[in-house]
């Protein structure tokens, strides 16, 4: 099988950086109840960036790398969910 | 970073230490996983329980210094990376420590002013929070200084190793974030 290339280090850090700031602006402008889905997303990608693109999990071992995001997964889930119901409250 | 959890020796009776190496670094690094993931988990059930606490908590959290603190730390691991995939290992080493000491030296500016309003705060929220925070505060300040101590003589098994925990490290810090401080 094909393996995709590594995504390059200098690119990694620079979705990393974007989507922190986007993450911050998310909490000053958007209302909670958008804010959630978006932070929980912007969130996941940034843990999806370190595990595919500082680690380079997938290349080595993809079962890792899936169990990894799963995990991620989950507690920004749980956090958007949280963030997105205070707003409903 | 090389993973190689599932090498096996060719005879198939020699263990082989590099595998139980890196087998004990996952362990390590799951260990440290459901820690965290139990202390955000409690932290989350908290502010669902009580929000004028939650409320009360984020008036007193830095959040600019936080995002200034993240920018640091992804940036060191950035260094680590590049140490990782053997490109001037020793100096892309002493630069992701360097980061993780300026993030420890944020994370004390921002405990100084945070401290008195969490000691006045009622609930446990407060407590949870500096639990979290500083758990974390004190595995970069640990693994910054290994950083430092595998830069004396950059081995690519050690530095693979101490990448990886620095990558781990990162990861909690970006689960903190949301839980913590993004809501």
């Amino acid at each position: 099988m094909h393996l995709p290339r590594a995504l390059p280090l200098p690119a990694v850090l620079a979705g990393l950086l974007i989507a922190t700031g986007l993450s911050l602006l998310a909490v000053s402008v958007l209302p909670s109840v958008i804010r959630g889905p978006a932070i929980a997303a912007l969130s996941l990608t940034k843990a999806m960036l370190i595990v595919l693109g500082f680690m380079r999990l997938r290349r080595e071992s993809p079962v890792l790398a899936g169990a990894l995001i799963a995990y991620a997964a989950v507690i920004c889930l749980l956090a958007g969910a949280r963030i997105a119901l205070a707003g409903l409250s | 970073m090389t993973v190689a959890v599932t090498n096996r020796s060719l005879d198939g009776a020699k263990p082989v230490p590099e595998a139980g190496m890196e087998l004990l670094l996952w362990i390590l690094v799951w260990s440290e996983l459901i820690v965290f993931g139990a202390l955000l988990g409690a932290f989350l059930l908290l502010e669902w329980l009580d929000p004028a606490a939650l409320a009360a908590l984020r008036q007193t959290l830095d959040l600019p210094l936080a995002g200034i603190a993240t920018v640091v730390l992804v940036s060191s691991g950035f260094f680590a990376a590049t140490a990782a995939s053997g490109r001037q290992p020793r100096g892309n080493l002493v630069a992701a420590a360097l980061g993780g000491f300026i993030f420890c030296a944020l994370k004390i500016a921002a405990f100084a002013h945070e401290l008195p309003a969490l000691a006045a705060m009622e609930g446990r929220l407060g407590e949870l929070y500096m639990l979290i925070v500083g758990f974390h505060f004190a595995h970069v300040l640990f693994v910054s200084g290994l950083l430092l101590l595998v830069a004396l003589r950059p081995a690519s098994r050690h530095v693979a190793g101490v990448a990886t925990i620095w990558h781990l490290i990162d990861l909690v810090w970006l689960l903190i974030l949301p839980v913590v401080y993004l809501g």
